[in-house]
């Protein structure tokens, strides 16, 4: 391959996939007419006047650049809702994290050297979930970035009309963020309960090292087909609405539906063997194998953010959903000429 | 910044608002884009290539221009621009402001 090829290919990295070829194609075809220029006399050194030519026509990416071919993972558009949503989320751990090491430390009693010992631990412990979590926040806002139509920046581009601060909100206008937010915790949980199940529990400190103890049991993966087919289908729901735009009764119902499938299955899940339980058998060994009797009823706690989601968030939106269906605005009146 | 500095970048600013409509009249002929280069720069105003080829797509984006890839005399492969009707209409209209826009700073700067 020779020079001006490889330049070619180079600058061809950085350019979006869809024009690649074309812009390769034209780059090459100037810098081949400006060399031949370059090198009408006689006896002219083709190569260098080609390294020459090179430096002069610019670094690969700069060139690139110049087409507009700045990429990005999380676009401006969907940054500040990403942003939102790691605050959220890094919130919530530390929560989780303080709240158990807090428990922790009251129950062992601890104080002093023993104290920032188990602090300093469980931060180290900690690194690896949170930049999974984080990861996974990261990957699903990428794919979001190029699912999402590019119709909904209008807003940047569109002329802007100050007086649009002052007319009332279209209830069926759907709002992106929470719609983007919903579907990056829906995929939070899917990876959660599906890939990593044995991460949800509490974590108790033993022997001078945090013990990490799963609490979901063989009932709760029974029911996992049917949370996972509503959690996929409201995925789907809320990423038809973002491309969509607008609310409307079709979408009304189904959303309705699931979030009726969402109380129904959580009814049937607690009501029927319990769905989480501190396994005995888990500390066995451990100086916490006679606490699992005792520490039972903590494991409960677990099912009140799992009741959250499943019914008191749904119970919320059918409410929401009853009245903008039982409200929709009139149709436009009728002007009498 | 230096002055020569800030001088520099508000030429550039200027040149970037006028080489839209000296690309489009010169495309009245049809040119690729290394000739359309030379043609800019015989007339006295050296464009950048950087700053050349994406200004063409962006004009034929919006459907000033037409363009299509042929092999002429044997020679490579070559892109090939020439203005399009509407690029014509708005020309037209682009020449016309920038009379009045000359003439009012021909008059300001006297």
């Amino acid at each position: 391959m020779n020079l001006i090829e490889k330049y070619v290919a180079e600058v061809g990295k950085y350019l979006p996939r869809r024009n690649r070829a074309d812009i390769e194609a034209e780059i090459r075809s100037t810098l081949e007419d400006m060399l031949d220029e370059r090198t009408q006399a006689a006896g002219a050194d083709r190569e260098a006047a080609a390294l020459e030519l090179l430096k002069e026509y610019g670094p690969p990416r700069k060139v690139a650049e110049s087409y507009g071919a700045v990429q990005y993972l999380i676009g401006p558009r969907l940054f500040p809702i990403f942003e939102m949503v790691l605050k959220i989320v890094a919130a919530v751990l530390l929560g989780v994290g303080l709240l158990g090491f807090g428990f922790n430390a009251v129950r062992m009693d601890m104080a002093g050297p023993a104290l920032v010992t188990a602090l300093g631990k469980l931060i180290y412990d900690s690194v690896g979930g949170v930049l999974m979590a984080f990861g996974n926040i990261v990957l699903v806002f990428a794919i979001l970035e190029r699912v999402l139509p590019l119709s909904d920046q209008k807003d940047l581009t569109d002329e802007w009309d100050p007086t649009d601060l002052a007319k009332e909100e279209d209830p069926d206008q759907v709002k992106t963020s929470d719609l983007v937010a919903e579907i990056v915790f829906t995929g939070i949980f899917l990876a959660l309960f599906n890939l990593y199940p044995q991460y949800v529990g509490i974590v108790l400190f033993s022997d001078n090292q945090w013990t990490f103890v799963p609490v979901l049991t063989e009932a709760f993966s029974r029911y996992m087909p049917w949370i996972n087919l509503l959690w996929v289908l409201q995925v789907g729901l809320d990423v038809w609405l973002l491309r969509k735009g607008m609310w409307d009764v079709t979408t009304r119902l189904i959303n309705l539906a699931l979030k009726l499938g969402s109380i129904a299955v959580a009814y049937v899940m607690l009501v029927g063997p319990a769905i989480v339980k501190i396994d005995a058998d888990a500390l066995a060994g451990t100086t916490l194998a006679d606490l699992a009797v005792k520490l039972d009823p903590l494991s409960q706690f677990i099912l009140v953010p799992f009741l959250i989601v499943m019914i008191v968030v749904p119970v919320v939106e059918i409410v929401q959903t009853a009245i903008h269906l039982f409200r929709r605005r009139p149709s436009a009146p009728v002007t009498i000429k | 910044m230096e002055n020569n500095e800030l001088i520099q970048n508000m030429v550039l600013e200027l040149r970037r608002g006028i080489i839209s409509i000296a690309v489009l009249n010169l495309l009245n002929r049809e040119e690729y884009g290394y000739s359309l280069l030379k043609a800019l720069s015989d007339q006295g105003l050296e464009v950048d290539q950087s700053t050349l080829y994406p200004l063409l797509r962006r004009l034929e984006s919006q459907g000033l221009l037409q363009s299509d890839w042929r092999i002429v005399d044997e020679a490579r492969p070559r892109r090939y621009y020439v203005i399009s009707p509407q690029g014509r209409e708005v020309l037209a209209q682009l020449k016309q402001e920038w009379a009045v826009i000359s003439e009012t700073m021909q008059k300001m700067l006297l």
